[in-house]
């Protein structure tokens, strides 16, 4: 049989296909089985019943009971101004860290990078670049503003050319500047690594430390942070965030004493991990604290008795800080950093044995209520 | 003849062509997958700490866990992630309640100890992972303000199955749960590595 007359052999469509494609198709199908096998849900693992209501925020707030009311304070404030809030024609747009009220009563405010001067009426009439890291600030004599970045002490005139400077703490262990204050010719910066007070002269000379002459040589500070102000006289009120006291030292460092205790439930108390996280004193010698996780603003007699709350309805509830000045009227400034707004707070009534002087009732005549949210 | 041979040709190649395609594409899966250079993580930045990962896991004890990042942590007295702030206080003044329904978060003085007032120590807070079960109480509570949020949820890759598909990653109504590619760790292979810890 010559095979050149053998026929071709007609394959079968299906032998063609048994030949071509089936066979990688075949493997393709049980190589995906078994890649569907190495990673599916190991038999047995089923996941847990659900349970009712359990979602997102079904949680209670660790703040969600409210504290008990305030009852009758001997003061009530009103909110009578509001500065650098989004409606105002110079907002903060990104930051407000700072702030502090000097002569003739004008307003500074350290935010954005930059130190801005609030004159009479709230209209902003100075302005100059902070430095790098720049967290806090303060008005200091003849017009002068000490700015604390980092571990740096910048100063400046009151038209923001600089004047001088120096590095606060050690050189190995340099301050983490939080606050800062003057006291006559000397600066008291607030180091939160160290957790003390540092006092310098102008010239960056360290004159002594506050705070370590205490049990634990220094502030408990859980939130990393120290606020603290100095009055006329020389006494220094500080925070000790981790007691949840307010502390007294003379300005050699010498304690004079402290009020406060933790308690969620009682308004003269301070709430939370580590509260009041800043402070500043009032002309009059009265102490006005800030609280974090309940943002609220209160007055205190420098015994420790309270004397008015500034409810946590006017600030943001995220507030970690809330910055504090008083100007020479005793109103209160309040900067807070989240919502970048300052607000400032009149005394609007009092009741008790207070002399009458000091006494601000707000422009529009709103008297502000103490209520809680 | 040679119409129809052209398109059994056509057809012959494509199946070949869709044949290969799907063996290197499983094959591609099955490496990256087996490299293990990528897990389920979740992100603190999203997480709400929304109980869903206790719930959800395929684990009946589920492989995340809470820790605690100590360089962010306050070493706190009275730590809101320990303490129910909002219990009753006792004779000193210290709330009576936890936070944690497993007492999982522990804590110990460090450093100088002062034994009449604790308001003078610091204390550093860990997580028995034997007891926690992922619930994000904890971290709920340490959130800021309340807290540093030092306290975060962690995938523990010593637990994790890895699922084909994460059944928190699914349930997670923040997104938080992320595949994220971690050179030189390997998640366990199988349930039974899962089931050790």
């Amino acid at each position: 049989m010559n095979p050149k007359n053998v026929e071709p052999r007609q394959f079968s469509l299906r032998d063609r296909l048994d030949k071509s494609w089936f066979w990688p198709v075949g493997i393709a199908g049980a190589f995906s089985a078994f890649v569907t096998a190495a990673f599916r849900t190991p038999p047995g693992a089923r996941p847990a019943p659900r349970e009712p209501g359990a979602a997102a925020g079904r949680l209670g707030s660790q703040s969600g009971k409210p504290a008990q009311s305030p009852g009758k304070l001997e003061r009530k404030y009103a909110l009578t101004a509001v500065l650098g809030g989004t409606s105002s024609a110079d907002p903060f747009r990104r930051s407000l860290v700072g702030i502090d009220v000097g002569t003739d009563d004008r307003i500074f405010a350290l935010g954005d990078e930059e130190v801005r001067i609030y004159g009479a009426g709230g209209k902003v009439v100075g302005r100059w670049q902070a430095p790098a890291k720049a967290g806090c600030l303060t008005a200091g004599p003849g017009g002068s503003v000490c700015v604390g970045a980092g571990n740096f002490v910048e100063i400046y005139d009151a038209g923001g050319a600089r004047l001088g400077g120096f590095a606060a703490g050690d050189a190995k262990a340099p301050a983490r500047i939080t606050a800062i204050k003057t006291y006559g010719k000397e600066i008291l910066v607030a180091d939160a690594d160290a957790r003390i007070i540092r006092r310098y002269d102008r010239s960056g000379r360290q004159l002594g430390v506050i705070g370590t002459q205490s049990k634990t040589g220094s502030f408990i500070l859980p939130n990393k942070s120290l606020d603290f102000d100095v009055d006329a006289k020389g006494v220094v009120r500080a925070t000790d965030t981790g007691r949840h006291q307010v502390t007294a030292w003379t300005i050699d460092g010498a304690p004079l004493g402290r009020f406060g205790k933790f308690g969620m439930a009682n308004p003269e108390d301070f709430v939370g991990c580590c509260n009041p996280v800043n402070l500043a004193i009032a002309p009059d010698g009265r102490i006005v604290t800030a609280e974090k996780m309940i943002s609220r603003v209160k007055v205190y007699e420098p015994d420790g008795k309270l004397l008015a709350v500034i409810g946590p309805e006017n600030f943001d509830p995220e507030c970690i800080h809330i910055h504090l000045a008083l100007d020479s009227k005793g109103r209160i400034l309040a900067a807070d950093p989240v919502r970048r707004e300052i607000k400032i707070f009149s005394l609007a009534a009092k009741t008790g044995n207070e002399s009458p002087g000091g006494l601000h009732p707000p422009a529009d005549g709103q008297l502000y209520e103490v209520t809680r949210g | 003849m040679s119409e129809k041979s052209t398109r059994r040709q056509f057809i012959d190649r494509s199946c070949r062509i869709i044949g290969f395609a799907a063996i290197g594409g499983a094959a591609g899966l099955l490496t990256h997958r087996v490299s293990g250079n990528a897990v389920y993580q979740v992100d603190p930045a999203k997480c709400t700490a929304c109980d869903l990962c206790r719930t959800s896991c395929v684990l009946s004890f589920s492989a995340v866990k809470a820790v605690n990042q100590f360089d962010k942590c306050g070493y706190c007295m009275l730590c809101p992630a320990y303490f129910d702030v909002n219990s009753a206080p006792n004779e000193r003044g210290i709330p009576s309640g936890k936070v944690c329904p497993q007492d999982a978060l522990k804590r110990r003085v460090v450093g100088k100890v002062d034994e009449e007032d604790p308001n003078n120590n610091y204390y550093e807070y860990t997580i028995d992972e034997t007891r926690c079960d992922g619930c994000g109480k904890c971290v709920k509570a340490c959130k800021p303000p309340m807290g540093n949020g030092s306290l975060r949820l962690e995938i523990r890759y010593a637990r994790c199955v890895e699922c084909n598909e994460c059944a928190i990653m699914i349930a997670c109504p923040a997104l938080a749960i992320l595949r994220v590619p971690v050179p030189g760790i390997s998640p366990a292979r199988s349930a039974e590595e899962g089931k050790h810890a």
